[in-house]
């Protein structure tokens, strides 16, 4: 707990022991204490606001909010109340409160610096702009110090990138806050670099380059000395806005002489020599070339400069790579501006040959050179590669059918090639068996390539990477790749294994989380998907608290140009796709794991605060925080992946995050339609409450089928995501297995039924009618269904092993969707039995047997038997599954595969039980859920 | 051949490459957020030609002036696997050490593992040297025991007669260092 006020002061010796309660977690014993106290001195506050911390953590907010509010209403003063009740509100989420209290803390106490520094912070927490300005203000003149001043000058930059106005931010708020500034200036206020910082950012924000530069190179930017180059680099910056090119030019080669590795300045100096040339820019005659100094403008110097860095490097202690990277990058240049070899730089397949005998055995090799073999000729390509291969020593030895090389440098060596020849596309161009070939001698060098395809090539790679792994068991590329071959393969048990083993946490979560989250649920690993969704939610969940604390550390510190940095990464991360899904599947895996079987729909929806009118997902500014490239690439750029792939991914995802959404949103509107949650007794609810929810049911079912609609049309494209890219949604599966058509007739069904609801039995012969024939497609349509899962999960087939993941799939599609077919059925349940029950009555009454039975009750009567029926089917179906799975002795299998050694065989044989038992998995949690479902089934004959 | 800048919120997303290293730590976000907000200048990445993120270091300054104990931290340094041998993470040292020279500091630490020989020998060639033990620094989460560290130093050019490397005879507990 926080520091508390003076020793001396009796009350603090009557608290602490409530203190040290709350502080070792013993809430109960907190809330006793405090009882105790209160019952002596009951004017204690601060021991209420304990209390209520220790009601709180016990999960008694309603009461710890009472209790709150109780001493936050006698606007206390004490700084024990006062920091008990902050510590409070920041565990409920409620921010706002503490902006409130120490509102009326300075009220009383107008001269306190601590409180009005308080409140600055409160606001600063709920991002309250405008007020932190006047507070900041206020700060400076209880106590003129300069960084009360400057908080103020940084909210007004706050509220000008928070302004919806462009205009009013750059007439208003950073015109204020450059004047502010200006006036410290003047007087001779400035202290400190944070403040010149400030400045600078202020300026550049108007636009105001030359005044920005003036600052930086003037007195006040003496004082910018804790970031390194920080003056140079921001005058560069200047230099570039202002298109200043003899200034950049100068500046950049002087930075390249201190320091000839940095690649960020090759490329300012080459952008501006080129531009200098285009301008015919000649040095003036008197003055110095430039602010910067000297000042290369042709490219003859340019050449010598780079020729001379090249000479510089090589007395070096420490191989650079950037003077020989910048000749290629110069000859690049010069190329796409026409020129051949008039410069004598050289022939660039030559360069990169030498380039290659110097670092040929670094890991970056590869990817410093792929920048530049678009210099090569493709008829080159193969001459270009066996050239480098000439120069690696590798030796034949008597037990190896291929030259292998002696040491780890030839092998990095060897490798680079590899990498090489697979961008240039030489192992794209070859036929199966060259593949193959290939394929077998990277295995007998240690090297996995990956050639896709047939299934007897996946095995084969699981089989390479696993026996990679045994001996490299941290190698994160390796558990990468069988990550995702496993998932292609529906493989979901290894998988959480692995990534566990990657020891993936926090914001990784986040980027890499997508490897898990797309196949748990998918395959039916019900568990580890909750599990996979609960660790992301809970990490996206404390980002919004987090981010706040440190944006109020960085106004502490002075280092404002942090503070925009770090909303809008708390925004990136709140906006994040990932975070949406998690929390549409999250809440649909809950209802498809628990409504109706362990508590009722209406509990679970009400348990979620969902509702059919809220949508909470940030369409339009949904950002792919995914890291794509977290697996290496080496293959030629249209096999990469491109912008255009993460550009159709990102859609795709959303779209697909719509339709699971409005499912959602659908669904959680079942239970207000039962009548009894709104009894149906007067007109005027009908009007407000139940009306409005069946046209908000109609509404999203309008946008559920326009988002299917356009769903449907991406898939047309029929876009391929390279193998490794980002993986496809399950959106294709959901289309062509049919659960997307089951399912959008069940909600039309749902409005069919409130139709006859709201019109009574007599006169809706018609709607019941409709009502029959929807309960027979509906069967129709989950039998199809169920006839897309039919098959065998695995199987020996012309001894090679052939697999059917996506009968995986449609199983738990159909599992999804019988649920909800369930839901709905129990919906139609509650809107019959009334009925039925008011029939009988009116039987008895008139002692007749002759009160007709309306249709659609057999019609209902039929449908559930048949569901009934249906479903059993399934989980024989699943049971069948199981014992094939339980029964295949893979061990026993000898394949006939005569590529594999017989000790890579013992790792073919680990995969292929891996598999096996993953696949047994997924069809009991699925088989055991669908059983839930059955017993449900049970409860719905009326 | 890298541009070394500025590490910032948005290289979090990034940094895969180099965090999925099994003895790098992927930290919550207020620890790297704390850094950023408080030393900013002591957080550089170094990015490739082709925008891959190849390492990066994580350091701060702290400690006494009047006891002479002011001085440069390193919190983190990891250079992703493909990037190694290029003499990277000496090249962020010497950054680190450089802005800890101008803030006056009397020295450099950090702490490393014992196990970590690669590193330790690194930071021995770039003069650092062991100054004391801390017994039990590093807990392990799988039931093994938990692991000492070293913490090596370098004296900067205000500690003249390198009072601040003098080993220490006898290692310390966590709870002892400050």
């Amino acid at each position: 707990m926080a520091a508390r006020g003076h020793v001396q002061d009796p009350n603090d010796r009557r608290l602490r022991p409530i203190y040290d309660y709350l502080d070792n977690g013993n809430n109960k014993m907190a809330i006793q204490q405090a009882d105790k106290l209160l019952k002596k001195h009951k004017d204690l506050h601060c021991a209420k606001v304990l209390k209520a911390i220790g009601l709180q953590r016990t999960g008694k907010q309603d009461e710890a909010y009472a209790l709150a509010q109780e001493v936050a209403a006698l606007e206390p003063t004490d700084d024990n109340s006062l920091q008990a009740l902050t510590i409070l509100y920041r565990e409920m989420h409620r921010p706002e409160l503490v902006t409130k209290l120490y509102e009326a803390a300075v009220k009383k106490v107008p001269n306190s610096e601590e409180y009005h520094s308080h409140l600055f912070m409160a606001y600063a927490r709920v991002g309250e702009y405008k007020k932190m300005q006047q507070a900041g203000m206020a700060l400076y003149k209880i106590v003129p110090k300069n960084p009360y001043y400057f908080w103020s000058v940084m909210s007004l930059i706050m509220q000008s990138i928070s302004a919806q106005d462009e205009n009013l931010s750059k007439t208003m708020f950073l015109p204020l806050a450059e004047r502010m500034v200006e006036k410290m200036v003047k007087e001779d206020k400035i202290e400190a670099e944070a403040e010149v910082e400030l400045y600078y950012m202020i300026l550049e924000r108007l636009e105001k380059y030359q005044e920005a530069l003036d600052v930086v190179r003037g007195k006040l930017g003496e004082k910018l000395t804790s970031e390194l180059q920080s003056r140079e680099n921001k005058c560069m910056a200047m230099y570039k806005k202002l298109c200043r090119w003899p200034e950049c030019n100068a500046l950049s080669r002087r930075l390249l002489l201190k320091n000839s590795d940095d690649w960020q300045f090759y490329i300012t100096y080459f952008d501006s020599v080129f531009q200098l040339i285009d301008e015919s820019w000649a040095p003036p005659l008197e003055e110095e070339q430039s602010l910067e100094g000297e000042v290369h403008y042709s490219i003859e110097q340019a050449v010598k400069f780079i020729e001379e860095r090249i000479t510089e490097e090589s007395k070096s202690a420490r191989p650079l790579r950037g003077p020989y990277l910048a000749k290629l990058e110069l000859i690049r240049r010069l190329r796409c501006r026409g020129c051949n070899d008039e410069y004598k730089l050289g022939d660039p397949e030559e360069l990169m040959f030498q380039y290659f005998k110097k670092f040929g055995d670094k890991p970056c090799c590869f990817t410093d050179l792929k920048v530049f073999v678009d210099l090569l000729p493709s008829s080159q390509y193969t001459k270009f590669i066996s050239q480098l291969l000439e120069v690696i020593p590798l030796s034949a030895t008597a037990e190896s059918e291929v030259a292998l090389p002696a040491d780890i440098k030839a092998l990095q060596q060897h490798l680079c090639v590899v990498q090489l020849t697979r961008l240039l596309g030489i192992y794209h161009a070859m036929d199966k068996k060259e593949k193959l070939t290939a394929v077998r001698e990277l295995m007998l060098r240690y090297r996995h390539g990956l050639e896709f395809g047939e299934e007897t090539a996946v095995w084969q790679c699981l089989t390479f990477l696993e026996e990679g792994l045994s001996h490299s068991p941290s190698n994160a590329q390796f558990k990468l790749l069988l990550i995702r071959i496993y998932c292609r393969l529906g493989a979901f048990e290894p998988v959480a294994e692995l990534y566990s083993s990657l020891d993936a946490k926090h914001i990784q979560h986040d980027t890499i989380g997508y490897l898990l989250t797309r196949y748990a649920e998918s395959l039916g690993h019900y568990a580890a998907a909750s599990q996979s969704c609960n660790f992301a939610l809970r990490f996206f969940h404390s980002n919004q608290k987090d981010t706040s604390e440190y944006i109020i550390q960085a106004y502490k510190y002075g280092a404002f140009e942090k503070i925009p940095e770090f909303i809008a990464f708390r925004n990136r991360l709140n906006s994040s796709l990932h975070f949406a899904q998690v929390r549409t599947e999250r809440m649909l895996l809950d209802l498809l794991l628990e409504a109706n079987i362990s508590t009722s729909l209406e509990e679970s929806i009400k348990s979620m605060s969902l509702s059919p009118e809220e949508d909470d997902i940030p369409w339009k500014d949904l950002r792919d925080n995914r890291d794509l490239t977290v697996l290496f690439n080496w293959d030629p750029k249209d096999r990469d992946i491109s912008e255009e792939h993460r550009k159709l991914s990102l859609e795709e995802e959303t779209m697909w995050l719509r339709i699971r959404s409005l499912t959602l949103r659908l669904v959680s509107g079942l239970p207000t339609l039962s009548h009894t949650i709104q009894p149906k007794n007067s007109e005027e609810t009908a009007e407000n409450g139940v009306s409005s929810k069946i046209d908000t049911i109609r509404s999203l079912l309008q946008q559920l089928e326009a988002a299917v609609d356009s769903g449907k049309k991406f898939l047309e494209q029929k876009i391929q995501y390279p193998v490794l890219g980002p993986p496809p949604t399950r959106m294709a599966g959901f289309f062509s297995n049919g659960s997307c058509q089951c399912q959008t007739s069940l909600f039309y069904l749902v409005s069919d039924i409130y139709e006859l609801d709201t019109n009574g039995l007599e006169d809706s012969a018609e709607i019941q009618e409709r009502i029959g024939n929807s309960f027979k497609s509906l069967i129709e349509r989950l039998t199809d269904l169920f006839n897309k899962c039919k098959g065998d999960l695995i199987e020996v087939r012309d001894g090679t092993l052939k697999t059917q993941p996506n009968l995986l799939e449609n199983l738990v599609f159909f599992v999804e969707t019988i649920s909800i077919t369930l839901w709905v059925s129990s919906y139609c349940d509650s809107v019959l039995r009334p009925f039925k029950s008011n029939l009988q009555k009116k039987k008895k009454k008139k002692k007749e047997s002759s009160v007709a039975m309306p249709p659609v009750f057999t019609h209902f009567l039929d449908y559930v038997t048949e569901l009934q029926t249906l479903t059993s089917n399934v989980i024989d179906h699943i049971k069948g599954l199981e014992i094939i799975l339980t029964a295949l002795k893979l061990e026993e299998l000898s394949l006939k595969d005569t590529l594999l050694l017989q000790e890579e065989k013992k790792f073919t044989k680990t995969v292929q039980g891996k598999v096996q038992s993953s696949y047994h998995h997924s069809v009991q949690e699925i088989g055991e859920l669908l059983k839930k479902r059955l017993d449900t089934i049970k409860k719905l004959k009326i | 051949m890298t541009s070394l800048r500025a590490f910032t919120c948005d290289d979090l997303f990034r940094f895969n490459n180099i965090n999925l290293d099994p003895l790098t730590e992927t930290y919550g976000i207020p620890f790297y957020l704390q850094y950023l907000a408080h030393w900013p200048e002591y957080f550089i990445v170094a990015e490739a030609p082709g925008g891959e993120l190849m390492g990066y270091i994580m350091g701060k300054a702290e400690g006494s002036v009047a006891r002479e104990e002011w001085h440069g931290h390193v919190t983190a340094l990891s250079v992703a696997p493909e990037f190694r041998r290029l003499g990277l993470a000496a090249k962020l040292m010497e950054l680190l050490e450089e802005i800890s020279e101008k803030k006056g500091g009397f020295f450099v630490d950090l702490f490393v593992r014992v196990s970590n020989q690669v590193a330790v020998n690194m930071y021995k060639q770039l003069g650092y040297s062991v100054y004391r033990t801390v017994l039990e620094y590093y807990s392990a989460s799988n039931g093994e025991p938990d692991e000492d560290a070293y913490d090596m130093r370098k004296a900067l050019s205000r500690d003249m007669e390198k009072k601040s490397i003098i080993p220490l005879p006898h290692p310390v507990r966590p709870e002892d260092i400050e």
